[in-house]
């Protein structure tokens, strides 16, 4: 690859990740429907993995996966930990996730009503 | 106002990170000797497994898959807890309507061929990309496919509790056996075989399906739930 | 030895995958089994702890992999000390809530003990692993059984706490994350004690970052000060029994991460004062705030908040003392506040709003819980004959061989306020009349939450005339916690003459 698209692509990828973990504080803390809360909260995560993998990337990598004939592979891979981390974690906020979307199922059965300001009976 | 302050706290933490991970650098070594050297050695040499990330996954860090799994099945319980209604309060407004016939016969076409798809990937986890959690996610979305499509279609909830609790007692079971025979929690027992055989890399590809049974069986307990949920 | 650490973890999962079977043949087992699983962890973390005390540290291997590459297991005497301390409390709340919803539904209880024992091993996991990202996937299991467990109710407001509580949870998860990745970005390892040998050689702003990120993701558990916003909620809302598990064993296991991180983990200079600071603002805000609580758990909770920040203050010292005292005031809280949430619920047990003014003249109706509460009362103030004098003597001895005149003076004025809020309640119960329009009827707890209240009160008893019960326990845990060379020779050379 060119080495001046590789630089735009250092800052961008890192750029983007930052970017997706910030849009989704923004909505965590500014939007007012819970929904929108959970939806940041995804974003998040999808932020911060996008980081993990980011991390383990090595320029010119191929998959950390052996295929027969090339089992010498190992110094072009990429960094496989990352990947198992980010799988983990992809499980986990998906747990988190759906507990989340459960307790919205139970609040709008009580309230009937999504937006946070008509729902706050405790203090925030 | 709040908008505005915000922002400028998001702002300095966007500045700060992005500082902070520009100067990693991108694709260049930057440790020595850090475990993935390790790991990658290992995999071929010890375990006879192609896939390193299944390997990690599996063997290595087979601990926190087993929290992993844990995380999964408290998220589905927890799901079942915090949506549990006495049989009388429940309404009969339902979230299902009935699907054009297009979808229907489309899913029915679909749906065995998306179970096989399911089933390849967590069988082939240590050979090939995917694994235990990427099959079940793909067997839960036919599933998904068909709740859509038919508003009928029922799951049996038992069923599903089964082989959420067998799968999870097998993959603890070989931990322990791993413990009784070899010392160790979940250590590999049974002979590595031969790399790039369907039956290589001893327990892992056994555990891999278990947690595939098992995912599977928890999201669509989870896609079930809550297509369900009446008012 | 019965067994190794990591039994400590597999067989609470386990069972947690057998319960909806085995509850498919017979209810009761869905209520035994947990209580048999905690009495085995407790029976087995005790023997463990006897054994580490005189043989030194067990670093246990997983999946046969030496210590850096694999995830391994740490039982030294400060682990082994809160694990005891955790399975010892988890088995008494088992105890306490064993015949809870026994009139209602099956599926609820049945999902009560499941999450109560997956609390109690997540928050065992938290303390025991010796790999970060392992500290995670525990820190998220203990999150999400606590999520359900404070929506438990589905009367009350409790979805709403459970929320607020799992919004923080979910946040603090990706500052871990966050952090973790910076640290593998930099070190290229995830094993603890790997990561402490090499912190030297990383780049301190990055260091710093990390640490920022650490704190604040494990802050959320550990309940200091900014970041404590759920617990009062959650508290007040969530079963009895399950606040007394988050005061005695969640909010211990945050405290643990904490202090792992900043003791062995991170040298970075500044830092103990940075938990002298934030403990201490910790330390003042919840005390103050308990003043003007109305509901009684809320009080609870605010006070439980108070005596964690006492416990980074004492932490923050740095001194042998000051960790010393720091356990022994984690040992005291763990015994003395489930003791106030037990006899605290089943005083107001009738009540809708739990306030602390319908408490009036409940020492005459029911006057065992009177006298529970009364007595955890005076000991988690510090009155001379019980538990808590000598641990708040201790923080204050380890203060001043430092020198540090200003926290002594804090934490003195803090006590006067804790006397005033926690006196006002024992008044009400024993000095004012009931009335006839108080919506308390007495209720008489079974007979299991009163051995389980029991047993509390005699171990503050104990504790209080004989200190030197506990005392060598936990010197050899504060020894532990200050030696990181040991720590880390202990986990990479066992990986060295372990290979297989």
């Amino acid at each position: 690859m060119d080495d001046k698209l590789f630089e735009i692509l250092e800052y961008g990828v890192y750029g983007a990740s930052i970017l997706l973990i910030l849009i989704g504080l923004y909505a965590v803390l500014t939007k007012r429907s819970l929904i929108k809360i959970v939806i940041g909260m995804s974003i998040i995560d999808g932020g911060i993995h996008l980081l993990l993998i980011t991390i383990g990337y090595l320029k010119g990598g191929t998959a950390p996966i052996f295929s027969p004939g090339y089992e010498e592979a190992a110094a072009q891979m990429v960094d496989p930990v990352p990947q198992a981390l980010v799988l983990t974690a992809i499980v986990i906020g998906f747990g988190v996730t759906a507990v989340a979307l459960s307790l919205i199922i139970r609040l709008y059965r009580h309230h009937h009503t999504l937006e946070i300001d008509e729902i706050k009976r405790l203090k925030w | 106002m709040k908008k505005f302050l915000v922002i400028l706290i998001l702002a300095v933490l966007g500045f700060h990170l992005f500082e902070a991970f520009s100067g990693l650098g991108l694709g260049v070594t930057r440790f020595e000797k850090g475990v993935k050297d390790y790991y990658l050695e290992k995999t071929v040499s010890e375990l006879h497994v192609a896939n390193t990330v299944t390997s990690i996954v599996v063997n290595f860090r087979g601990f926190d898959t087993l929290g992993e799994v844990t995380v999964l099945f408290l998220a589905v319980s927890a799901m079942g807890g915090i949506l549990y209604k006495r049989r009388h309060q429940t309404g009969d407004r339902s979230v299902l309507f009935s699907s054009s016939s297009i979808v229907r016969s489309g899913s029915k076409l679909l749906f065995p061929a998306i179970i096989l798809l399911g089933v390849y990937v967590f069988i082939h986890g240590h050979l090939s990309p995917g694994g235990g959690f990427q099959g079940g996610a793909i067997i839960a979305t036919g599933f998904l496919l068909m709740l859509i499509a038919y508003e009928n279609f029922s799951v049996s909830h038992n069923t599903l509790s089964y082989i959420e609790s067998f799968a999870g007692i097998f993959f603890v079971g070989i931990g322990l056996l791993g413990f009784m025979n070899g010392g160790t929690f979940l250590q590999n027992f049974l002979p590595a075989g031969v790399l790039n055989n369907l039956f290589s890399g001893g327990v892992i590809g056994i555990i891999y399906v278990m947690v595939g049974f098992k995912v599977a069986a928890e999201l669509t307990g989870l896609i079930y739930t809550i297509l369900h949920e009446k008012d | 030895m019965v067994g190794s650490p990591v039994l400590l973890i597999a067989i609470p999962l386990l069972a947690a995958f057998v319960i909806p079977l085995i509850g498919m043949i017979w209810k009761e087992l869905v209520r035994i089994i947990p209580g048999l699983v905690l009495a085995y962890m407790l029976i087995l973390s005790a023997t463990l702890l006897y054994y580490v005390s005189y043989n030194g540290t067990i670093v246990e291997t997983i999946a046969g992999w030496q210590a850096p590459w694999g995830i391994n297991l740490d039982f030294s005497p400060l682990t082994g000390f809160l694990a005891t301390l955790m399975s010892a409390l988890g088995f008494l709340v088992w105890l306490f809530s064993y015949r809870f919803k026994r009139n209602v539904d099956f599926e609820p209880a049945k999902k009560y003990f499941i999450f109560l024992m997956l609390l109690i091993a997540g928050a065992i996991g938290i303390v025991i692993t010796g790999d970060i990202f392992n500290q995670f996937v525990f820190i998220e299991i203990t999150g999400i059984s606590a999520y359900a467990l404070t929506a438990f109710y589905t009367g009350r407001n409790s979805a709403e706490a459970s929320f607020k509580y799992l919004m923080m949870g979910a946040m603090a998860s990706s500052f871990l994350l966050v952090a973790i990745a910076i640290l593998y970005s930099q070190l290229g390892t995830l094993n603890m004690a790997d990561i402490a040998s090499k912190m030297h050689t990383m780049n301190p702003t990055y260091k710093i970052i990390a640490l920022i990120f650490f704190i604040t993701g494990i802050g959320i558990e550990a309940e200091i000060f900014p970041l404590n916003g759920w617990a009062p909620d959650a508290y007040t809302e969530a079963p009895g029994p399950v606040g007394a598990a988050f005061a005695g064993i969640v909010v211990k296991a945050g405290v643990y991460a904490i202090i792992r991180m900043i003791f062995t983990l991170f040298d970075v200079p500044g830092a103990y004062d940075f938990l002298i600071a934030i403990g201490l603002i910790t330390l003042i805000v919840a005390e103050t705030s308990a003043l003007r609580q109305e509901k009684l758990k809320r009080m609870l909770a605010y006070s439980s908040i108070g005596q964690m920040g006492l416990v980074i203050v004492a932490f923050g010292i740095g001194t042998h003392e000051g960790v010393f005292a720091a356990l022994f005031l984690m040992l005291n809280h763990a015994v003395i506040k489930p003791l106030l949430f037990f006899s605290g619920s089943s005083l107001v047990f009738n009540s809708k709003k739990k306030q602390i003014a319908e408490m009036n003249g409940l020492g005459k109706r029911m006057p065992l819980m009177a006298a529970f509460f009364s007595l955890g009362a005076f000991a988690i103030v510090g009155l001379p004959p019980f538990a808590g004098f000598w641990s708040k003597l201790s923080v204050l001895s380890a203060a001043a061989n430092e020198g540090l005149l200003l926290i002594i003076v804090l934490i003195l004025i803090v006590s006067v306020i804790e006397i005033v809020y926690y006196f006002r309640v024992v008044n009400r119960i024993f000095f004012q009349e009931y009335s006839k329009e108080q919506s308390v009827v007495p209720h008489r707890p079974r007979i299991n939450a009163m051995v389980a209240m029991f047993v509390l009160a005699i171990a503050i008893l104990i504790i209080g005339f004989y200190p030197d019960a506990v005392t060598g326990i936990l010197h050899n845990a504060a020894k532990d916690l200050m030696n990181t060379d040991q720590y880390i020779n202990n986990v990479l050379q066992l990986g060295q003459s372990l290979t297989r």
